[in-house]
C-alpha cells in the first residue's frame, strides 16, 4: 500500500460551522496545514472536532478546537487520547467525517458506486434477505416495497428519496446528506435500476441550505462521470410542511400543490408521482442500499434482532453529556444508549425518560431503559422507533409540558384534512394547555384518553393517528404529574410557568448576582442582604436561577 | 473620552516631574561640601521632596480616574437596561440604522420573468418558483405572484393556496434581520420558550407581531434547526449560535449591527 502524508481533517457539517470551524479552518491554512474539510462524524458535542490521521493510521482527535489551537495541531502537540464514543460497525455513517463530500474520488476510493453484477431481481432479493426495513418511522420492509414496485407494468416510474426530516429533535438525514450524499444518490440509484425507473427526485427541506447544496453538487459530479447510469435526478427544497414527510403528501407537494395526504390504497408504488409507480425511500434507508450491495445481506442480517436488522442512527439530543448522532446495532437498550455511549445525564440529574420518535414517538420512562431498541419492543412501550429522534430528559422536564409541546407542533402541522386530526389535536392541546395554566378539570384526563383514541382512528395519514402517541405515553407512565396538575395545581419538575414561583433560601450570601441578571427588575439590587423575588414582576425567566452560584435560588 | 484624555495626560505630566526631579538630585556626600553650600543643598531638597509628595499624590487620583475613565472606553459595551424598553430602543437609533421599508417602493417585476423562463411555467413549477421570488424579494409580493399567475398555467387560487399552506412562505415584508429561534425538542427542553420571551423584551416587540417597530428584527420560531447538540440554537440571517441562555442570545444579535 501506498505511504500516505499525514491529514488533517475538519468537520465542517452546519453544527459545526455554527460552533465556530470556519475560524480553525482558516487558523490551520495559516499555520501552514493542508486540511481536507469533511462532514461530521456524529461527534457534535466536541464540535468543531480536528482529526489528524497520522501516516501509519493513528487518529489523533482535537475536540472543542479553537483557532488558538492550530499552531499545536500542526505541531501534533495537545492532542486528547479520547476514544470515539461511538464505536461498533457503521453502515450508514461509514464515511461520515472521513470522506470529503464535494469530492467524489473520495467516495470512490472508499468502495463507492462499484459497477453493479446482479439483476434486478437479485438486488431485490439481496435487500429483502437483509431484513432493512424503512426508516423513515413506520418500518415497512424495503425489499417487499421495491418488489411491488418493480412489478408494475408502468414503463414510466420515479424514484424519491425522502429527506424532509420534519421531526423536531431529529437531524440524521441532513448529517448524512451533507457528510456523505454521494451514498445517498448511489442508493437511489441502485433502487432506480431495481425497480426500472429512469427519473429520480430528492427533497430536502429547505432549512437545510448545506444539505441541498452538497447533494447538488454529488449529482452533478456523479453525472458527469455516468455513475448513475443515466437515471435523471433532481433536488426539490420543501417548502416547510412535517406533513410532507408523509409520502402521499410529499407527492402532492412535488405537483405543485398544498401537502395533503391522500387515501391509500392506491398506494404510491402503484400510482404515484404524475400518476406513475413511485418508490419513496427515506434517506437513511438508501444510505444502507449501497453497503448491503457490497457486504452482502447476510452481513447486514447479521446485525441486530428479531424482525430488526442492521442498525439504527439515531440523534442524540437533550440533558446528556455527549449529545451527537449515533449508529448502533438493533437490539442495544436505551440505557447502554444513554449511559455508555451518551455518557449519562448532564449535571448529574437524575435521569427521567427518553422521548423517541419526536411527535409521532412516545416517552419511555426511566425504569423501562432496559428496552431494547427494535421495531417491535418499542411499539410494545407505546413509543415507535420513528426517524431517529432521541431526546434525553432529567427530573427537570415536566411530561405534561412534553406533551403539550408535541401537540402543538402537530396541531400547527396538521394539513387540516381529516376533521379529527384538525379539530381533535386542537381540542386536546387546550386541555393540555390548561392543565400547564392550572386551570385543569375534574373529567380532563379522560376527555384527553378519548379524544385521542378518535384522533388515531379518524385520521387518514400518519401525522393524526399517532399525534395522540406522546399524550398517551405520558399519561400511561407519568399519571402522577397530570393529577398534580390538575387537582393539586403543581408542576412536580418545577417548569410550568403559572404553577410555579422563585424564592430565594438561605443560602443566599447577598451577592446580587441575580439581580444584575434579572431582566424585568424583579429582584431588588440590596448586596450582602438576602435576596427576595418580587412574585408580580416575575416572568420566571428562570435567569436567576442560572446566575446564583450559591443555589440560593429554588422553584416552589 | 476626553476625561480619559485629561486624567490620562495628568498621569504622563506627574511621572515626567517625579523622573526629572530623580534625575537632577545630587547624590555626593555631604562632608565634602562647605556648610553653606550644604544649607542650600538641604533646602532644595526639601523644597523638592514636599513637591514631589504632592506631585504623587494627583499622581494617585490622576491614575486611579485614568483607570476607571479607560474602562468604560474599552471594557464591555455598555448593556442598555434591560427591561427599560425607550432605553434599548433609542440606544440602537443612536448608532444610525436607518429603518428599511418604510415605503414600499414600485416593485420590480423583472425578476419574476426571468425566473419564469428558467424554471418553467408548468403546475410543478409552482413552489420552486415561490422559493425563488421568496429569496430574492424576502417576502411574496402579491405584485409578483399576479405576474406569476399571468406568465404561467398557476391559477390564483391554487398560489394562493400553496403560498399560504407552507411554512415557509411570508406574505408580508420582513425586517432586515430574520432571527429564526428554534423550537425543536432538544430546544424546548433546553428553555428555548426563555430565549423568544427575552428576545421579545429586549426587541419591544408588541403581543401578536413578529417584528420590531424598526423593522430590524423579525422574530421567528421555527420547528427544529437540526442542531440538537447546541441547543438551545437560534439563526440569525445565515449565522447559527448554539449553547445560549437568555443573556446570549440577545448578544448574539448584534453580530448583525
Amino acid at each position: 500500500m501506498k505511504r500516505r502524508a499525514a491529514e488533517i481533517r475538519i468537520g465542517m457539517g452546519s453544527c459545526g460551522i455554527a460552533s465556530g470551524a470556519e475560524a480553525v479552518r482558516d487558523a490551520l491554512v495559516r499555520a501552514g496545514a493542508t486540511v481536507k474539510t469533511v462532514g461530521c462524524n456524529g461527534m457534535c458535542h466536541r464540535e468543531p472536532l480536528v482529526e489528524v490521521v497520522e501516516a501509519d493510521g493513528r487518529v489523533l482527535t482535537y475536540g472543542n478546537a479553537t483557532p488558538e489551537m492550530a499552531k499545536s495541531i500542526v505541531r501534533r502537540r495537545g492532542w486528547q487520547a479520547e476514544a470515539p464514543a461511538l464505536q461498533g460497525q457503521r453502515i450508514v455513517l461509514e464515511n461520515c467525517g472521513i470522506v470529503d463530500p464535494l469530492n467524489i474520488d473520495d467516495y470512490l476510493e472508499r468502495g463507492g458506486y462499484r459497477a453493479l453484477t446482479m439483476s434486478p431481481e437479485e438486488v431485490i432479493a439481496a435487500i429483502s434477505e437483509s431484513g432493512l426495513r424503512g426508516r423513515g418511522g413506520a418500518g415497512f420492509p424495503t425489499g417487499r416495497k421495491w418488489a411491488l414496485a418493480r412489478s408494475q407494468p408502468s414503463a414510466v416510474k420515479y424514484v424519491i428519496c425522502n429527506g424532509d426530516e420534519g421531526d423536531p429533535g431529529a437531524f440524521m438525514d441532513r448529517l448524512v446528506l451533507e457528510s456523505d450524499p454521494h451514498r445517498v444518490l448511489e442508493g437511489l440509484a441502485i433502487a432506480a435500476y431495481a425497480i426500472g425507473a429512469s427519473e429520480g427526485y430528492l427533497y430536502i427541506r429547505a432549512e437545510y441550505p448545506l444539505a441541498v447544496r452538497h447533494t447538488r453538487e454529488a449529482i452533478r459530479q456523479a453525472t458527469e462521470r455516468g455513475l448513475l447510469g443515466g437515471l435523471r435526478l433532481e433536488v426539490r427544497e420543501g417548502a416547510g410542511a412535517f406533513v410532507c414527510g408523509e409520502e402521499t403528501a410529499l407527492i402532492q407537494s412535488l405537483e405543485g400543490k398544498r401537502g395533503m395526504p391522500k387515501l391509500r390504497p392506491p398506494y404510491p408504488v402503484e400510482r404515484g408521482f404524475r400518476g406513475q409507480p413511485t418508490l419513496i425511500n427515506n434517506v437513511e434507508t438508501l444510505a444502507s442500499v449501497p453497503w448491503i450491495v457490497r457486504h452482502g445481506a447476510a452481513a447486514f442480517a447479521a446485525l441486530g434482532t428479531g424482525n430488526s436488522r442492521g442498525t439504527k442512527v439515531f440523534a442524540l439530543a437533550g440533558k446528556i453529556n455527549r449529545g451527537g448522532l449515533i449508529e448502533v446495532p438493533m437490539g442495544v437498550t436505551i440505557r447502554q444508549i444513554v449511559e455508555d455511549i451518551g455518557g449519562g445525564i448532564r449535571n448529574g440529574r437524575a435521569f427521567k425518560a427518553v422521548q423517541l420518535g419526536g411527535p409521532s414517538g412516545g416517552c419511555v420512562p426511566a425504569r423501562l431503559a432496559d428496552t431494547p431498541i427494535d421495531y417491535d419492543a418499542l411499539a410494545q412501550t407505546g413509543a415507535i422507533m420513528g426517524s431517529g429522534g432521541l431526546v434525553v430528559l432529567d427530573d427537570r422536564d415536566c411530561m405534561v409540558d412534553i406533551a403539550r409541546f408535541f401537540l402543538k407542533f402537530t396541531q400547527s402541522e396538521s394539513c387540516g384534512k381529516c376533521t379529527f386530526c384538525r379539530i381533535g389535536t386542537k381540542r386536546m392541546l387546550e386541555i393540555l394547555e390548561r392543565l400547564c395554566q392550572g386551570q385543569g378539570r375534574p373529567d380532563d384526563l379522560d376527555k384527553l384518553e378519548t379524544l385521542a383514541d378518535y384522533v388515531s382512528r379518524g385520521s387518514l395519514c400518519g401525522l393524526g393517528q399517532t399525534a395522540p402517541n406522546p399524550v398517551l405515553t405520558t399519561l400511561r407512565y407519568f399519571r402522577d404529574e397530570y393529577e398534580a396538575h390538575l387537582h393539586e395545581r403543581r408542576c412536580p419538575a418545577g417548569r410550568c410557568p403559572a404553577l410555579i414561583r422563585y424564592r430565594v433560601n438561605a443560602n443566599c450570601i447577598g451577592c446580587t448576582l441575580c439581580a444584575q441578571a434579572c431582566p424585568v427588575g424583579a429582584i431588588a439590587y440590596r448586596p450582602y442582604e438576602r435576596h427576595a423575588v418580587d412574585d408580580q414582576l416575575c416572568t420566571r425567566c428562570d435567569m436567576c436561577r442560572q446566575a446564583c452560584q450559591d443555589d440560593a435560588i429554588e422553584v416552589i | 473620552m476626553r476625561k480619559t484624555l485629561m486624567a490620562g495626560s495628568l498621569v504622563v505630566v506627574c511621572v515626567a516631574i517625579l523622573a526629572t526631579d530623580y534625575v537632577g538630585a545630587e547624590r555626593h556626600p555631604f562632608a565634602a561640601r562647605a556648610a553653606a553650600e550644604q544649607k542650600r543643598v538641604t533646602a532644595a531638597r526639601l523644597e523638592r521632596k514636599n513637591r514631589d509628595n504632592a506631585v504623587a499624590w494627583v499622581l494617585i487620583a490622576a491614575a486611579a480616574a485614568f483607570l476607571t475613565f479607560a474602562k468604560g472606553l474599552v471594557g464591555p459595551a455598555k448593556v442598555p437596561v434591560r427591561g427599560d424598553r425607550s432605553a434599548t430602543r433609542g440606544s440602537r437609533a443612536d448608532e444610525g440604522v436607518r429603518p428599511t421599508l418604510a415605503a414600499a417602493p414600485e416593485l420590480d417585476l423583472e425578476f419574476v420573468d426571468q425566473v419564469v423562463a428558467k424554471i418553467g411555467r408548468g403546475k410543478e413549477a409552482g413552489i420552486p418558483l415561490l422559493q425563488a421570488i421568496q429569496n430574492h424579494y424576502r417576502y411574496l409580493p402579491d405584485e409578483a405572484l399576479r405576474r406569476v399567475c399571468e406568465l404561467t398555467e398557476i391559477t390564483p387560487a391554487e398560489i394562493a393556496g400553496t403560498s399560504s399552506f407552507y411554512g415557509q412562505f411570508r406574505r408580508s415584508p420582513v425586517g432586515e434581520h430574520v432571527v429564526r429561534v428554534c423550537h425543536g425538542t432538544a430546544c424546548h427542553v433546553s428553555g428555548a420558550r426563555q430565549i423568544t420571551e427575552e428576545l421579545r423584551r429586549y426587541l419591544a416587540i408588541p403581543d401578536g407581531e413578529d417584528t420590531d417597530a424598526a423593522r430590524l428584527f423579525t422574530l421567528d420560531e421555527v420547528a427544529c434547526l437540526g442542531c440538537c447538540s447546541l441547543a438551545p440554537v437560534l439563526m440569525v440571517d445565515g449565522h447559527t449560535a448554539g449553547k445560549l441562555t437568555p443573556a446570549t442570545a440577545c448578544d448574539a444579535l448584534k453580530v448583525t449591527a
